[in-house]
């Protein structure tokens, strides 16, 4: 079942792979391929730094790389009265020589489409406890069972084109899942690099670095406080109360293909392979999001191409407010998420509930055709507090994401909303 | 949607503006004094006019200190606790100025029922204060005495930020926040007491957007509560079910008190002064909770002639300054016992949501979207939506009414077109105006100058034992008409201004109200 894909993704390895290790090899050829065929997509390389040395070292390199490291089983209790107060206590990751390392059973995973973080290169990992599997589903985020945990871990590099040099990781997210859901629990890394420390109020720290495009950068980075991790992290249940919930983990985001010493495999049937993974579905039935990486061209995308790849970007980055589930967001009535088709709701030609200075002197979220007139460009174009979108996660604007949003809304047909 | 009446061209009328640069008008503000005297605070700046207002009403009464004169700004108070503490309370945690690190692990690990108390002085921070946990009671020494400072703000974000049942907060001032003073989202039985909200720029675009905003919130209380400079609303409550606001007080922001897409609302002996707009009710196009049930009495809304500051584009931008209230798309709404002074646009415009988005598919809500009731309320409906553009069953009754109408907003019409073409009916032509204290827009009826007994008044729009007051139906559709075609400016001659009782709109047999006070649990 899996031939033609594998054939497919195959050749576009041979052809693109090693072709162009530092510009995404132009969407086109990344969008349409059910599986993410890229080359440079793996490890660390969604952050858009993957500068000509993919994957040597990174620790996703599928099983053989998840031997028993000499420190002990992972310890994930739900039953504490506190978290830890030391990401060290979970025995989930640790740093060895600036490098982030898994205990066993911690299975690495990247996005095909991640949210921007300010260019942070983000390292993701899921454990689930002994004899469990997180159930598959089509559209919302997995169901994962009781007592696992999501380690998602944020770093800097000096030069982002060479991201494994002189990289500093700043702080560690545990998700854990709860009886009552996920609880989301940040720890903040000595700069000494020893441990990790719970860390509740947040922290702001300025960091200077090159971007991947080269130019230099100053992004006023934020921890957030534990509260403000709800403000991406929670939906509405329907019933007048909130859970929350896991942003990343879907299907469209992981279905996606890794290369690792052996043959090139989908990320979702590795994890079925490892026996964490119940219930997924032929590839060709299981949803994927198109590539995307913080850098590259959208030069000669054509229309359908950028529409794919605005609406997953717009949904991985926005749509966590704006859907209507959400508890914040939902005043707006902009809907992002990839699966709303209300046109209004998506920002044609309609007015903003409360967008403040964040308008921009604009009437309309989303005028077709008219970039330079939308809302929604405007405000992930900016820089300014108070303006920006998203709320919380970037002081700076996402240089390759700004750029497929305005080409999608440039190629829409042209429409007078006055 | 264009508005209808967005006027469509720089007409080679009288208007020598037509950019989009706002033109203060020097010579608006020939306001009363009439400050109460409340707004003695630290954080409002005396330079409040900013060069725009000159001879606005809070000249010379900001009782208090004129620039940022913080009371304390050390934590060595003699006793930082003086009117409230956790001293018999369990529960309760107490933190004095310095200790706001403390403050925010505390915050961000809160038991339900916690009891938080501020000393006296100036807490500074540079990311918001949330709150997550239910029934918290967040707690200062008294408005200007315990101060929250968001100045330092590096991450856009509000200033106090709640999301939890069972909230009170109290006795605090909340300044210079990069987004909302107060925000408070999704929660059940909320009560705000004593909270001054204000920005020490004085009213400036760069401002965050409102002050004191409960949204979508069940079981409002908003009472002995301030709000100054806000580049939206100073006091909102908006998508809430079941609201008290009352004894407030909302100077110098672009709209002072807003009620929005509300249900059941009880809005009484507020102050709203020197605004763009003072008291404001309406729903916004697709907003699922459909307003209804709106009482507004014993206000004085006071001179509300700032020039509009609101960032360009936004919803409120387009408020005409010198607009004492508006209830637009709205229904059930009870406009009684009232003082409106020196309102230098109207007083009362009782408009269809038409009138600002003339697509009635853009006021479409799926039924199965729809929060709240319904019931009872007479609005379209069919194919699986429900249409809330609809504007009736208004009572205005027992207000009164002095200075209105005599220099209507003109200085943008591409951004107000309504003061814009207020501006033309009562005042080219030859007219001299003043614009009348009453406004209907008159869309969806019949609007006939010169035969009385032509008008219609199918949606109860109706007032009665006014003092001092002029009322008009407008015909925006008509007036619209009579600008796109060019050929000659409206005037009051295409205008309904009838002589009392102003039939059809007297309230014979007027059946919407009256509409019952709040009760909260």
């Amino acid at each position: 079942m899996k031939s033609v894909c594998w054939l497919t993704a195959a050749l576009c390895l041979a052809a693109c792979s090693e072709a162009q290790p530092s510009r995404d090899s132009g969407g086109p050829g990344d969008l349409g391929a059910a599986a993410d065929g890229g080359a440079n997509d793996l490890g660390q390389s969604d952050q858009g730094v993957d500068a000509g040395e993919p994957d040597a070292d990174l620790p996703d390199l599928g099983p053989a790389d998840t031997g028993v490291l000499p420190w002990g089983e992972v310890v994930v209790d739900i039953n504490l009265p506190r978290p830890p107060a030391l990401l060290s206590e979970y025995r989930l990751v640790r740093l060895e020589n600036g490098v982030l390392r898994y205990n066993d059973r911690v299975v690495p995973y990247e996005l095909a489409a991640p949210l921007f973080s300010d260019y942070a290169i983000k390292e993701r990992a899921i454990w689930v406890p002994p004899g469990t599997q997180v159930n598959y589903q089509d559209l919302e985020a997995f169901d994962f069972p009781i007592g696992s945990a999501i380690i998602k871990s944020f770093s800097f590099a000096p030069d982002l084109r060479q991201p494994e040099v002189g990289r500093r990781v700043i702080e560690t997210r545990v998700l854990v899942k709860y009886a009552d859901g996920w609880h989301a629990l940040p720890y903040l890394w000595r700069p000494d690099g020893s441990d990790a420390d719970y860390h509740v109020r947040g922290h702001v720290e300025m960091v200077d670095f090159i971007d991947p495009f080269g130019a230099p950068r100053r992004a006023t980075y934020l921890v957030p406080q534990k509260n403000q991790c709800t403000s991406c992290h929670e939906l509405s249940d329907g019933q007048g109360g909130t859970f929350t919930t896991i942003i990343g983990p879907k299907a469209r985001y992981l279905n996606r293909l890794e290369l690792g010493p052996g043959p090139a495999i989908n990320q979702l049937e590795r994890w079925v392979g490892l026996g964490i993974l119940a219930g997924l579905p032929a590839l060709d039935q299981v949803p994927s999001s198109a590539a995307l990486t913080t850098y590259g061209s959208t030069v000669g995308w054509t229309a359908p191409e950028l529409e794919r790849a605005a609406r997953d970007y717009l949904d991985i980055n926005c749509a966590h407010c704006h859907n209507p589930q959400a508890v914040q967001g939902v005043t707006s009535q902009l809907y992002l998420n990839v699966d709303n088709t209300d046109e209004f709701r998506l920002g044609y030609c309609k007015e903003p509930g409360s967008a403040g200075s964040g308008a921009g002197g604009r009437r309309y979220d989303i005028v077709p055709g008219h970039p330079d007139d939308s809302i929604v460009t405007y405000r992930i174009e900016s820089e300014r507090a108070g303006e920006m979108m998203p709320l919380l996660g970037r002081s700076l604007a996402d240089t390759f994401g700004t750029r497929v949003v305005r080409g999608w809304i440039q190629s829409l047909p042209s429409r007078n909303c006055d | 949607m264009r508005a209808l009446w967005l006027l469509p061209l720089c007409l080679s009328l009288i208007f020598a503006a037509c950019g989009d640069e706002d033109t203060p008008d020097a010579t608006v503000d020939s306001g009363v004094a009439t400050d109460a005297g409340r707004d003695s605070g630290p954080n409002d700046t005396g330079n409040t006019d900013s060069g725009v207002d000159s001879g606005t009403p809070d000249l010379g009464t900001d009782g208090g200190v004129g620039l940022d004169a913080e009371p304390t700004d050390t934590g060595t108070v003699a006793n930082p606790f003086p009117n409230t503490s956790c001293a018999g309370v369990s529960e309760c945690l107490q933190f004095v100025v310095g200790q706001e690190n403390d403050l925010l692990d505390a915050v961000n690990d809160l038991q339900t029922g916690t009891r938080i108390v501020l000393g006296a002085g100036t807490f500074r921070f540079t990311n918001a204060v949330t709150i997550r946990d239910d029934a918290i009671t967040f707690e200062g020494q008294g408005i200007d005495v315990t101060i929250l400072d968001f100045a330092g703000q590096v991450a856009q974000s509000n200033g106090v930020d709640v999301v939890g049942d069972n909230f009170t907060i109290e006795g605090m001032t909340i300044t210079d926040s990069k987004k909302d003073a107060l925000r408070i989202e999704n929660s059940t039985n909320v009560v705000i007491r004593r909270v001054k909200a204000t920005w020490s720029a004085g009213p400036a675009t760069t401002n965050g957007s409102y002050g004191l905003y409960p949204v979508r919130c069940t079981n409002v209380l908003m009472e002995d509560s301030e709000a100054y400079n806000a580049s939206d609303a100073g006091l909102y409550v908006g998508q809430s079910i079941n609201v008290v606001v009352r004894r407030n007080i909302a100077r110098r922001n672009v709209a002072g008190l807003e009620i929005e897409n509300t249900q059941f609302a009880d809005v009484y002996e507020n102050h709203v002064e020197d605004n763009s707009g003072g008291l404001l009710i309406f729903d916004l196009p697709g907003n699922p909770v459909i307003g209804r049930d709106v009482k507004i009495h014993n206000n004085q809304i006071i001179s509300n002639n700032r020039p509009n500051f609101a960032p360009s584009g936004t919803t409120v931008s387009q408020i005409p300054r010198g607009t004492g209230t508006f209830t637009l798309a709205s229904r059930r709404v009870e406009i009684s016992g009232n003082t409106y002074q020196n309102n230098l646009t109207t007083d009362v415009a009782v408009l269809s949501g038409l009138a600002v988005q003339s697509s009635t598919a853009a006021w479409a809500i799926p039924l199965a979207m729809v929060v709240g009731s319904t019931v009872g309320l007479d609005l379209p409906s069919g194919g699986g939506v429900i249409l809330n553009f609809v504007t009736n069953e208004i009572w205005v009754h027992g207000n009164t009414h002095s200075g209105y109408g005599t220099l209507p907003d003109s200085t943008n019409q591409t951004a107000r077109p309504l003061g814009a073409l207020l501006g033309l009916v009562y005042f080219a032509s030859g007219g001299l105006g003043p614009v009348d204290a009453l406004l209907y827009d008159g869309i969806g009826e019949v609007v006939d100058p010169d035969v009385v007994v032509n008008n219609t008044n199918f949606n109860h729009v109706c007032f009665e034992d006014e003092t001092g007051a002029s009322y008009a139906t407008l015909d925006l559709p008509k007036l619209a008409g009579i600008l796109d075609g060019g050929q000659r400016l409206p005037s009051t001659d295409d205008i309904y201004q009838p002589v009392l009782p102003w039939a059809p709109f007297d309230c014979s047999g007027f059946t919407g109200g009256p509409i019952p006070p709040v009760v909260l649990p």
